[in-house]
């Protein structure tokens, strides 16, 4: 029972990450219609930022906030740069385009930082955890929880009750009539964007919180993970995009759990495979978007 | 150290073109190196093409091997993938190459094996230590790389000798590499061990808490964990296990001889692992990375670069003992060498199947130093066959 | 005064002439009904007005400025809005949302967007009712109130109506029909696209046809109801 409840600890932390992840392709997707497959590059951004912050002596308390800034501007700066020109472009190019800008920043950084993992220097409270019991809970883990907790109610507060997190909740659903509102086309996407980077920085430092590391292919594994969940969760759906991520670590984290060991090596096909028959049973995803099938942008 | 690529060597077969010999002055050793300088294998290809260079360099000084053939590198980058890896090689062998340099992982290698054997030209990968590559690739095929069994087999001798008895391991399915602790529990159990548990994790995996919660709910406790696991898995790995309360030996291999390894802090204390060589004062190891500095400007960070050097130093005594650039008569002199001195170790390929005889290295992380454990030689009964996939 | 004037207007969907050389004008105070059949290119036309679609070439004259070349999102604040066909809603946000939404034109006026509110309310009080509720939920004639509504929050001087009564029962047209006259005398000037022909020349000042891409003819609504041009419109003679 107490490992039962270790492990599901374990599962709401690691979901959690996943869902500010996922979140973050979502809320760009669902206005644009694009995933943006250089997610993950702002999470290495944010990363590199620790790194550096670490060098010059910064406290952890102070990086953090300072890289999920730049996470954020990193975002911004992508979408003005990279995204704008390709806008009302089809769903391949923008496709195509976020692929690029993904493999061009890895490229940059392996030329301009090193290709090989860089530490990140973290306070040694951040390996460390609370027992009760034969329970432990690492203080990683807490953070992460709770980090994922304040950022969720934040998000749905901003979404539901600032006129900007209105008009982006009706920018996904109908981009010209939004427009028609005489709301700022390049105000939301801008938004969404920004909204975007601060997911992915957040998810980033928990993310270095937990491998004390960065190299510049750091991102792929995690907008994999992302996108999956997105993916499961019903694309576009930012309600979708929570419930997928934490479905997603709970299905990886009891299959690791509870699998047999010669099972074990299966595990990833396994839960890909459970991901799957949940899309044949429900085709649009655990929470489908409303606007299931219309055109964006 | 190797790692999974994506695609395999299916497309070997696509690019198996004809070969245009060139034309090549008799007393020059051209050498192609296909290798992955960007992408996934550059933290390894890259120094190990810096420290192979540092020996070019020194012998063309020289005057060349022998004071006879001066050496010319063709390079070409793979980007760390396998189809890339197949072309490079096939245009290199094209272009009339004696000797060719496969990326640090087995599977691209593989690749590349494929069409050296076919052209009947030596082929080396630096720092892969599958004892499979050198059995499959081929007889042109061979590795500079203490074998993955050879590792686990030292490594198991030496929990054993501390008196660890209740071994977990940690292993990953997707690389041959990352099967290593598969060897360690063979051998942990042949010397009357238990191994009470065998976890595995995906390549890029982040959070362990499953895997460790497993490990820390073991009863009897668990007394060393063993695992193969790199960067980034690696440093997530054992700071999770260590924030668990889990005070098990953690014992790994080369994978993790990087300076991340050195810097996780308390994560890491005593933590121990296998790897290629260790600079003790006035060794060859601490020559070479003397020199490697003044060439580069900046201390190397890692034992790669001198694997580099060293294979370049093994393809000198193959052409010395040769006596010829001719790629056959090279093969069948490397396949006869006998202790060249490297600056990692002594290397032997003779009585191989081409995974040459190495010393292997064991060193403990003490206050974020390294501290050397051994260099113990591992029982040759002890160590198992390679595993086939 | 001509509160809105189009001339040569071109609209093209790729290799697709949806509109060719469309001229129209619109008095203030009036409402002017563009009628044809369907395909015709009624939407298109209104469509790029408010600059949805691009126009390829022509003019677009509001109260004295061009409206060519400006964005939608800047079009919108100098008083002009579009309640399109389909009615399309926010159909994840509440009715107030939605409304609230509407007046965001007007900038930061707080006071006008509460005025606005009630007004709508005591206009259409089932959408006070249904406040809360998100607009999915509503049924088509309640959003049609609701799509009217949400253009009428930033204070328009002029409306342009795609197919208001399209989809709806009898009665509810009547009742939307009744609130367009209303609207009109409350000094909003009104461009109304119809399939519903009879209506709506009872109720427009002036009306053109539209067929395949063109003005085809136009008029009073009292002599376009006695004429035989809208049939032969509608039956694609010309
Ligand atoms: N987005 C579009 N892309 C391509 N063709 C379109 C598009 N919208 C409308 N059309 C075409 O343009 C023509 C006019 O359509 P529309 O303006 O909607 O007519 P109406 O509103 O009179 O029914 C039709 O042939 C229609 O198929
Ligand atoms: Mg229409």
């Amino acid at each position: 029972m107490e490992i039962f409840i270790q492990q599901t600890i374990n599962a709401i932390s690691l979901g959690g990450t996943y869902a500010l992840l996922a979140l973050g392709l979502a809320i760009v997707f669902s206005i644009m219609g694009m995933i943006n497959f250089a997610h993950g590059e702002l999470m290495t951004i944010t990363g590199y930022t620790l790194m550096y912050c670490g060098l010059a002596g910064f406290p952890f308390l102070v990086a953090a906030p300072v890289a999920i800034g730049v996470a954020i501007l990193a975002a911004v700066i992508m979408e003005r740069v990279a995204f704008r020109p390709v806008r009302n472009s089809s769903g391949a190019t923008m496709l195509v385009t976020s692929f690029a800008v993904a493999v061009i920043l890895q490229t940059l950084f392996q030329n301009l930082i090193s290709t090989r993992s860089q530490a990140v220097i973290l306070p040694d409270m951040l390996a460390q955890s609370i027992h009760f019991g034969s329970l432990s809970i690492g203080i990683n883990q807490i953070l992460s929880i709770s980090i994922t907790l304040v950022v969720l109610v934040a998000l749905n507060w901003f979404l539901r009750r600032t006129i900007l997190g209105m008009a982006m909740r009706a920018a996904a659903e109908d981009f010209s009539v939004t427009r028609l509102m005489g709301v700022r086309a390049n105000g939301v996407i801008a938004g969404a964007f920004a909204i975007s980077g601060a997911l992915a920085g957040v998810a980033g430092v928990l993310w270095v919180a937990q491998r004390a590391s960065v190299d510049p292919l750091m991102g792929f594994i995690p907008v994999l993970k992302a996108f999956i969940a997105a993916i499961l969760g019903g694309l576009g759906s930012l309600t979708g995009a929570v419930a997928g991520g934490f479905a997603l670590g709970f299905i990886e984290i009891y299959l690791a759990a509870y699998l047999p060991d010669h099972i074990q090596p299966y595990r990833e096909a396994l839960a890909l495979g459970m991901v799957i028959l949940l899309l044949l049973l429900r085709p649009n995803g655990l929470v489908p978007a409303f606007n299931v099938g219309r055109e964006k942008v | 150290m190797l790692r999974k690529l994506t695609i395999t060597a299916c497309l070997t077969a696509a690019f198996a073109l004809s070969q245009v010999p060139a034309t090549v002055s008799a007393q020059e050793l051209v050498i192609g190196t296909a290798t992955g300088q960007t992408g996934g294998l550059a933290p390894y290809d890259g120094p190990a093409m810096q420290g192979f260079q540092i020996a070019v360099d020194e012998i063309n000084a020289a005057g060349g091997i022998g004071g006879k053939y001066k050496i010319k590198l063709i390079s070409k980058d793979t980007r760390s993938d396998a189809a890339q890896t197949s072309i490079a090689a096939q245009e290199l062998i094209d272009a009339g190459i004696s000797v060719l340099v496969t990326p640090s992982d087995a599977d691209p290698s593989f690749a590349a094996a494929a069409l050296a054997t076919d052209a009947k030209i030596p082929a080396f990968s630096p720092a892969a230590s599958s004892p499979t590559l050198p059995l499959m690739g081929g007889d042109y095929m061979f590795a500079n790389f203490p074998g993955d069994n050879v590792q686990a087999t030292v490594s198991a001798e030496w929990a054993h000798k501390q008196g660890l008895k209740n071994a977990y391991i940690l292993y990953s399915p997707d690389t041959q590499y990352t099967t290593l602790p598969l060897y360690f529990s063979d051998v942990f159990k042949k010397l009357g061990g238990n191994v009470a548990g065998e976890g595995t994790y995906t390549i890029g995996q982040q959070d362990f808490s499953a895997e460790v919660t497993k490990i820390k709910s073991m009863n009897p406790p668990v007394d060393v964990v063993m695992t193969a696991a790199y960067e980034p898995d690696f440093p997530a790995f054992i700071r999770q296990l260590r924030a668990a309360g889990v005070t098990a030996q953690v014992i790994g291999s080369d994978g993790i001889d990087s300076p991340t390894t050195f810097s996780l802090g308390q994560a890491a204390e005593g933590l121990v692992f296998s790897t290629a060589g260790h600079a003790t004062p006035g060794s060859a190891l601490e020559g070479f990375n003397k020199k490697f500095a003044a060439k580069y400007g900046k201390e190397t960070d890692t034992i790669f670069s001198a694997i580099g050097y060293d294979l370049m130093k093994v393809i000198e005594a193959g052409v010395m003992a040769a006596g010829s650039t001719e790629p056959q008569a090279i093969r069948d002199a490397v396949a006869d060498l006998e202790n060249i001195k490297g600056v990692t170790s002594e290397i032997t390929y003779k009585g191989t199947t081409g995974m040459p005889v190495r010393q292997v290295t064991l060193i403990r992380v003490k206050e974020g130093e390294r501290e050397l454990v051994g260099q113990p030689s591992p029982t040759a009964d002890l160590v198992p066959a390679p595993r086939m996939q | 005064m001509a509160i809105l004037t189009v001339e040569g207007l071109h609209v093209h969907y790729g290799a697709v002439e949806a509109v060719r050389n469309v001229t129209l004008s619109i008095d203030d105070g009036e409402i002017v009904t563009l009628l044809g059949a369907n395909g015709a290119g009624k939407s298109s036309t209104l469509n790029a007005i408010v600059g949805l679609v691009p126009s390829h070439s022509g003019q677009v004259g509001f109260r004295g400025e061009s409206l060519v070349g400006l964005a939608t999102e800047h079009l919108v604040r100098l008083g002009i809005t579009l309640t399109p066909e389909g009615r399309r809603v926010f159909g994840s946000l509440t009715v107030e949302e939605n409304l609230l939404l509407g007046s965001m034109p007007l900038g930061k006026a707080g006071d006008q967007r509460k005025d606005n509110l009630d007004r709508m309310f005591g206009l259409f009080p089932i959408l006070a009712q249904r406040r809360q509720q998100v607009a999915g939920t509503l049924s088509g004639g309640q959003q049609q109130m609701l799509a009217i509504a949400r253009s009428l929050m930033s204070s328009p001087k002029l409306l342009l109506l795609d197919e208001p009564s399209l989809g709806l029962a009898p009665q509810i047209v009547d009742t939307i029909f009744d609130q367009i006259v209303a609207l009109r005398d409350s000094g909003i000037t009104i461009l109304l696209v119809e399939q519903n022909v009879a209506m709506s020349l009872e109720v427009a000042d002036r009306g053109y046809v539209m067929a395949a891409g063109s003005i085809v003819t136009s008029g009073t609504a009292k002599d376009l109801s006695s004429s035989h041009l809208i049939e032969q419109a509608y039956l694609g003679h010309e």
